[in-house]
């Protein structure tokens, strides 16, 4: 089954490009141009993964991947910068970025992350499960 | 050295840094388009090797988009190379409407950042004033992010120069916000301190929710 990104960034020709290297690698891949259409479509569920850039206008990445993590804490998200810093670089980990790359990125490379944010992410749904069905089991006292 | 010069040299280095940064955050935007689309030729290329046919006019579209991005990095090298050559001289006859025309397209990404439109409204040429290239530009910088944080719900800022009796002013207008901003001080020491190298003047008019800057020859 194909991944399904979520492709966020405010310049159009980076996403359609970027889209379509990544729909050729087997990807299934929905583009927002801003925060707010990124969170609107989070809201729609269902992705694997967003690779979201830092600096955008309104809303810049950081305040996105906190709103992110509040509605969907499962969802697995690679912050792309063009100035990427260790210390912007650990900010967004302490804020639950799955990685930070520099761009512009090794398709390759950023491929291979996106595999890696859909583990992720089947650990953590799975995870979920498990202490959901523990609680109504332990709620039915059985 | 006095305060005011090591002031005036601090701010002036604070908004070189913080203009060269910006301009290059969208070059590298541009460099990144282009590297992607070479590399979704190599895609092509690799696909039409394994018999999978695509659109040869998918090629035209790359070519125009690379084209496009090219031409986008080159300006914004042509504006940081003035940028740069602003400094070259201490004193020097400056057109305004090309110096306002400079600096909106150094502030474009800040400009964006903020989601605002920015209307520039052009003085009959030509529109000159003897003075200090760079440090004007400085100052204009801060005038623009004063008035960036000071714009009404429509985001729409707008650059008039006006040629006046003692030389020229450039209006930042309309600045609906001014109400709170006003009360965080502008000019600050920063702006006081070039206003007196630039031997100019600048003043906020609530009423008309503008902000004025006044220029003449030094």
């Amino acid at each position: 089954m194909a991944e399904k990104i979520l492709l966020v960034d405010d310049e159009t020709d980076f996403l359609e490009v970027m889209s379509e290297r990544m729909s050729a690698r087997g990807m299934e891949v929905t583009t927002a141009e801003s925060a707010l259409e990124a969170l609107d479509q989070v809201e729609k569920g269902g992705f694997d993964a967003i690779v979201l850039d830092l600096m955008m206008p309104g809303m810049d990445g950081l305040e996105t991947l906190k709103a992110i993590k509040r509605k969907r804490p499962e969802l697995q998200v690679i912050l792309l910068s063009g100035h990427a810093t260790l210390e912007k670089g650990v900010e967004a980990m302490k804020l639950g970025a799955m990685d930070f790359v520099e761009k512009p990125a090794d398709i390759d490379a950023l491929t291979e992350k996106i595999h890696q944010a859909r583990a992720e992410k089947m650990v953590l749904v799975e995870k979920q499960m498990e202490t959901k069905l523990k609680s109504i089991i332990n709620a039915r006292g059985w | 050295m006095t305060i005011t010069t090591e002031l005036t040299g601090w701010t002036g280095l604070q908004f070189f840094g913080r203009t060269t940064a910006s301009v290059s955050h969208d070059l590298k935007n541009a460099l990144a388009i282009i590297k992607e689309n070479a590399g979704l030729l190599n895609d092509y290329l690799l696909m039409a090797e394994k018999g999978t046919p695509f659109k040869p006019e998918r090629l035209k579209i790359v070519a125009d988009r690379i084209d496009q991005q090219t031409r986008r990095a080159d300006t914004l090298i042509k504006f940081l190379n003035r940028f740069g050559h602003s400094i070259d001289e201490p004193l020097a006859t400056v057109d305004l409407n090309e110096a306002v025309s400079l600096l909106a397209a150094l502030t474009q990404r800040e400009v964006a950042m903020k989601q605002a439109t920015l209307q520039l409204s052009m003085g009959e040429s030509p529109m000159t004033v003897k003075t200090a290239p760079f440090w004007l530009l400085t100052f204009l910088g801060h005038c623009m992010t004063f008035s960036l944080k000071a714009l009404g719900p429509d985001k729409i800022l707008r650059l008039q120069v006006e040629k006046v009796k003692e030389g020229a002013r450039i209006l930042f207008s309309p600045l609906s916000g001014l109400q709170g901003a006003e009360k965080g001080g502008f000019p600050g020491d920063a702006e006081i301190a070039l206003l007196n190298s630039l031997n100019a003047a600048c003043h906020i008019d609530p009423d008309a929710a503008m902000l004025i800057v006044n220029l003449s020859n030094r």
